[in-house]
């Protein structure tokens, strides 16, 4: 623990901490533009400069220098007031006047910090410097004469993204930033090189021109694109979200955030339910909340009616049907879309228990049946720090472009029953084993099989399920799980089916029942529907979501659902008077009273607690592995509705030349 | 004068061959187990004893530089040394005499001083454009190699050395050292941040040397005639021999091998026949290589040439890259040229070199021809103090040095020729 | 124009007050294209009051009471921006020059924003649009 002074105050800062860190520490701001937490150091900006005794007698760039026992540093000397303005005045000779026209104005590093270090005027009155526009694909506007050779995207690619897609060409003056014969950047972090931006050189495509920082109202909520529960904040003016952009949580998604997450946003605006439509001689016809409610309750269900909650849906939402359905008489409530039946009776087994944030450590990994990278692209983040550390990454499954080395041992799932040598011997000499069983290997039964696995150790847990609904675990908890599945409530043949925003379900299988939609998107749910009823996407109320290591989440509304829509709860509400019978709740604060009331964990911000994990059983793994999704962009209602998650599929996954590209 | 006796490099212009047999002749390769033989601190106690200075430029010594580098590899890390055979500084050309007339005086000192630092291979970097020059030290190499001087027990010393001809791709800043690992690395020619010094990591996260080929090259020769030998020339901490390459409006430009501490005077009489035009018509000389300020005539004419002696007149000796210039120079085109030179050559990584250089080049450009305002030269100044000491690497410093001296001595030309410009306006309108 | 109307409306032309005023006191200067006829005081205004020996000018419209009838030659004039009249004052007006046109708010005329229902209600697309789904697509 160095003991340092900073400008005549002495302070203890951690072992190989930098000056810039002891700084922060002492809370003295020092500008900056390369450093980044989470990158490497590249010192190249060189706005971080202070002077330091004992030294050289030039200011330092304290970002790349180790606070040494006995330093005097100084950030407030007319050296460092000089040093900072020089560098500003270096970077501004040839950074165009385009913030009046440039979608980093109002959130730029470079317009805050040279107001605050910058000099007045200008003393350059040679041309700027004018930069080629490069192509980074439907998400990255590039304006490269802003550029100001940060490198932090060529290490963001580079260190995190893990795939070679950015980097410098030339030298000196003529340097430039771009990605490798302007080849899209593809891979599913791409846009988080956005944020790391620190000017407008990178922008957001879809974004673009859009709106100004300030005109925005931010909602936190959580992204529901995967089961990672990536905390995000929700831009939107008037009645419409604008933009997704990811909140600081080391636990979960550090400050990245899926590309998906991101951009599915507009999908927000596009294929929307907005009114009441009512099958009548097999077309779908508008119709009015009490026809509906009419048509509904000349079904007469009694206790013969099922709930099926979709991957986005929140514990609100499904509690209160789970709630309803109690009223009625009724059970049959699930959430596992696709018809897998794993036991849901131990929920350790089927979550995520060393932790997102716990993965990092881990040393030995075998992965089933599931495709990190578009299953949970920031668990594979986690996954590549790991192997940076050291660890050792096995997959059992189909072939797919791992960012770091990873061994693939076979697409059959019972290559779990007999691993190679090598690999067991890897896991049993491993510190910190994991597992981490997929989708794809859940449905192929791999869940026991995984389980005999010893990957406990003293105060470790490896065994990890990783989903990729975000309303899976919540749902779990709530229990949204028959024995059989799906099979099961098809086979009790339900008068009436409550789809809670249910997309991926089989409608064939409920020929015979009243099928009635709640969602807010018109997908195959909705063309499947014989009544719909239009309701609130996640950014249109509050709700609890449990992501895939139990870890509980609030988000909050950003806005108001478009039409005739509704919060979701509320059709519940109404549905229970309609049909006479009383739930206890009249407002979301009851509702959620009454929820945390019967599942105390949901009202705790964190990671839940599910207990010890079960004996395995007996079930033998067997089949070819086949990962559910086929098309990362498109994985659910709202990006499938999203034009820009559309071009996203076509362009990087499908390979289509778009007008863009070719010109 | 230095006594032909007392020349280390005994071919440097060429008249006899390069090869092995020939260099052996001339004393090469003499024994050199028994060089190895004394052990490695005492090969650099000798080092640090004959006062040798880095003839890279910076001047830094020797034997103190070997003596950073770990006495022993506690992870099993093996150490390099990589020599500096990039020679791209504006008015030096020693090192390319070396290779292609002594290259066996270089790979010989590479065994030598690999041994000495505990290094297991030496790494040559040498300069792109010099085609014919690697060609030869590749051959060199091959031939220590056939004789058996090179690689498991070389030159029967018990000792296991490598030694490797990388070549350059023709960027000048590949001459810094941490930008010649990485470019050795196989990465784009930056300069790293310091700390971690090339001593604790440096090639492949190893410890790692960068030295000159001159520094190298001296080696076997200090050791074989002793320290007290070497350290016989020159002034007290500039000690030894070293080759000098006078370029520019002298009557013959050469490269020679002088003494430490020779006056100016001396070395332009007696080498190069005199400046052009006599001595009166001396307007500059640039002493180091062209980073290093210019002096003007009357301070260096007797100024002894060494490390010290040129600090006192705010230069430097550099690559002792004599330019010299006569009043036929239009002074400010010269130093204009060097800045377009600098500003060609900055690798663009750290903010102020990048932007610094080119705008210093365009307001020397317009300097040139006048077309500027007379404050633009206390600008033009405080943009070099921006530049200088703000940077990663001495690039930065030695596009500013140049400007600051072309300033600090020349400054009522520049007043002159902006007053001029001025007055043709004037009359033109 | 009716004498009834004359008697009772005030939104036309002058009222009898202010004809009567204007034919003793005032001295009729000119018409303009629309026919409001333009007059100026016989008398500078008296010393001691406001604008004291500054004259005074006044327009009777020939139709509504509408300031902006005026065209900008005579509106100058009303205002004192110059001397004599527009005629004598001014250059002759140059063919690329508009033809003045009284303010056409409150008629079928009237300008109309992007979207507005009178052009048809088209607009372009604003934060808070969204597209509804219909089960046709």
């Amino acid at each position: 623990m160095p003991k340092v002074t900073i400008d005549g105050e002495q302070i203890e800062v951690p072992d190989g901490a930098t000056v810039l860190q002891a700084c922060e520490l002492a809370g003295k701001e020092i500008p900056r533009f390369c450093y980044h937490e989470r990158l490497s150091i590249a010192g190249n900006c060189r706005m971080c400069l202070v002077e330091v005794k004992p030294g050289p007698p030039k200011p330092q760039a304290s970002c790349a220098l180790p606070a040494a026992e006995g330093q005097e540093i100084r950030t407030d000397s007319q050296m460092v007031k000089l040093a900072r303005e020089g560098v500003m005045e270096f970077l501004l000779i040839n950074h165009p006047l385009d913030c009046p026209i440039c979608d980093q104005g109002g959130e730029c590093d470079l317009q805050d910090q040279s107001v605050a270090y910058g000099r007045g005027g200008t003393r350059y009155y040679e041309n700027k410097r004018a930069v080629t526009e490069k192509y980074m694909g439907p998400l990255i506007k590039t304006v490269m004469t802003r550029c100001i050779h940060c490198t932090r995207c060529v290490r963001f690619s580079e260190e995190i993204a893990g795939v070679d897609e950015i980097g410098a060409l030339y030298r000196g003056e003529s340097m430039q930033i771009t990605t490798y014969l302007e080849k899209a950047a593809a891979h599913e972090l791409s846009a988080n090189v956005i944020d790391l931006c620190p000017v407008g050189a990178l922008t957001s495509r879809p974004y673009a021109f859009e709106a100004r920082p300030w005109e925005l109202k931010k909602t936190l909520s959580i992204d529901v694109s995967d089961a990672v529960g990536a905390n995000i904040r929700l831009d939107s003016r008037g009645r419409e979200v604008l933009r997704a952009l990811p909140r600081i949580n080391d636990d979960v998604n550090e400050e990245w955030l899926s590309d998906k997450g991101r951009y599915m946003v507009d999908g927000l605006t596009r294929r929307r339910l907005d009114k009441v439509w009512i099958r009548k001689g097999g077309k779908l016809q508008a119709a009015t909340w009490l026809d509906a409610f009419a048509a509904i309750k000349r079904a007469k269900p009694g206790a013969s009616i099922a709930a099926i909650a979709g991957d986005v849906v929140d514990c609100e939402t499904m509690f209160a049907a789970k709630t309803l359905l109690g009223a009625m008489g009724s059970t049959l409530l699930e959430g596992r879309q696709t018809g897998m039946s794993y036991p849901t009776g131990n929920l350790a087994a089927v979550n995520f228990n060393s932790t997102l944030a716990g993965i990092e450590t881990a040393d030995a990994i075998l992965i089933v049946g599931s495709h990190v990278r578009w299953e949970a692209p920031l668990v594979n983040v986690r996954l590549r720090k790991a192997v940076k550390r050291g660890a050792k990454v096995f997959v059992v499954g189909p072939h797919w472009e791992t960012t770091f080395p990873a061994e693939f041992l076979g697409d059959d799932a019972a290559v779990v029953h007999e691993l190679p040598g090598h690999v067991t011997e890897a896991l049993a000499k491993a510190e910190r084993p994991a597992v981490i069983v997929g989708g794809a290997g859940l449905a192929a039964g791999v869940l026991d099989a995984a389980l005999a696995l010893d990957v406990q150790r003293d105060g470790w847990n490896g065994f990890n399920v990783l989903h990729m609904a975000a309303s899976r675990m919540g749902g779990l908890m709530l229990g949204f799980a028959q024995k059989g599945g799906i099979a099961d409530i098809a086979r009790a043949e339900p008068k009436v089916v409550l789809a809670l925003g249910a997309d991926e379900v089989d409608w064939s299988q409920f020929a015979g029942s009243l099928k009635v939609y709640i969602g807010h998107h018109g997908d195959k749910g909705a063309h499947a529907a014989d009544i719909i009823l239009p309701a609130a996407a996640y950014s249109e109320k509050d709700g609890t979501y449990v992501n895939t290591e139990g870890r509980v989440q609030f988000a909050e509304k950003a806005v108001f659902a478009p039409g005739d829509a509704r919060e979701d709860w509320t059709i519940l509400r109404a549905l229970a008077d309609a049909f006479g019978v009383r739930v206890g709740f009249d407002s979301l604060a009851e509702l959620q009273a009454k929820m945390i009331s019967e599942v105390p964990a949901l009202g705790v911000e964190g990671l839940a607690s599910y207990g010890k994990l079960p004996k395995a059983g007996k079930t033998k793994a067997k089949g070819a592995i086949r990962y559910p999704i086929q098309d990362f962009y498109l994985t659910n209602p709202i990006a499938r509705a999203s034009v820009v998650m559309q071009r996203c599929s076509a362009e990087l996954l499908h390979g289509e030349d778009l007008a863009e590209a070719a010109e | 004068m230095l006594a032909d006796k007392d020349r280390i490099f005994t071919n440097v212009y060429g008249f006899q061959d390069w090869g092995l047999k020939a260099a052996q002749e001339r004393g090469d390769w003499d024994d050199t187990k028994a060089l190895i033989a004394r052990g490695q601190d005492s090969i650099i106690q000798e080092i640090k004893d004959s006062g040798l200075r880095g003839r890279g430029g910076a001047g830094f010594p020797t034997g103190m530089k070997w003596s950073f580098m770990p006495k022993e590899s506690k992870d099993g890390r093996p150490s390099f040394l990589v020599i500096n055979a990039d020679e791209s500084e504006p008015g030096s050309c020693k090192d390319r005499e070396i290779i292609r007339h002594d290259p066996h005086k270089l790979v010989e000192g590479a065994l030598v001083a690999g041994f000495a630092m505990r290094a297991r291979a030496a790494y040559i970097y040498i300069r792109g454009e010099f085609i014919r020059e690697a060609e030869t030290l590749f051959k060199a190499v091959a031939e220590a190699y056939d004789a058996g001087l090179l690689g498991k027990n070389a030159a029967g010393s018990g000792y296991d050395f490598d030694v490797f001809v990388h070549r350059g791709a023709g960027a000048y800043i590949c001459g810094e050292e941490t930008a010649m690992i990485e470019s050795l690395e196989g990465k784009k020619g930056q300069p790293r941040l310091k700390p971690p010094f090339p001593a604790g990591a440096g090639l492949y996260g190893c410890p790692t040397t960068v030295n000159n080929v001159e520094s190298i090259a001296v080696v076997p020769t200090i050791l074989r005639r002793g320290a007290s030998w070497f350290a016989s020339f020159g002034r007290e901490n500039n000690k030894g021999t070293k080759l000098f390459q006078i370029s520019g409006h002298v009557n013959r430009p050469c490269v020679v091998e002088e003494a430490m501490s020779i006056p100016f005077s001396e070395l332009i009489e007696k080498h190069c026949g005199g400046i052009r035009g006599g001595k009166d018509n001396l307007l500059a000389v640039i002493p180091g290589g062209s980073s290093v300020p210019l002096v003007p005539a009357e301070q260096i004419w007797d100024c002894p040439m060494d490390f010290d002696g040129l600090k006192e007149l705010g230069s430097g000796l550099g690559t002792a890259g004599v330019i010299v210039m006569d009043k036929s120079t239009d002074v400010v085109r010269a130093i204009s040229r060097i800045s377009y030179f600098y500003k060609h050559e900055s690798c663009g990584q750290c903010t102020p070199c990048r932007e610094g250089t080119g705008w210093m080049w365009r307001v020397m450009e317009r300097l040139r021809t006048g077309d500027a305002h007379i404050d633009e030269i206390d600008m033009l100044q405080q943009v070099t103090k921006q530049v200088e000491g703000h940077t990663i690497c001495a690039l930065g410093d030695a596009a500013a040095w140049p400007i600051q001296g072309l300033i600090k001595h020349f400054r009522p030309e520049l007043e002159r020729r902006i007053a001029e410009a001025g007055n043709l306006a004037e009359a033109a309108e | 124009m009716g004498f009834f109307s004359k008697i009772f409306t005030w939104w036309d032309g002058a009222t009898i007050g202010t004809s009567l005023w204007s034919a003793l006191n005032g001295e009729q200067v000119g018409t303009d294209l629309a026919g409001n006829r333009y007059f100026r005081a016989k008398k500078r205004v008296k010393a001691g009051q406001p604008f004291a020996g500054s004259e005074r000018r006044w327009v009777i419209y020939a139709g509504a009471n509408d300031a902006s009838n005026v065209p900008a030659e005579w509106h100058g004039w009303l205002h004192g921006s110059v001397d004599g009249v527009p005629e004598s004052r001014l250059p002759p007006p140059r063919v690329w020059e508009a033809d003045h046109t009284p303010n056409a708010t409150g008629t079928a005329t009237a300008y109309r924003p992007q979207g507005a229902l009178e052009r048809g209600g088209r607009r372009a697309a604003a934060s808070g649009d969204y597209e509804a789904w219909s089960p046709d697509a």
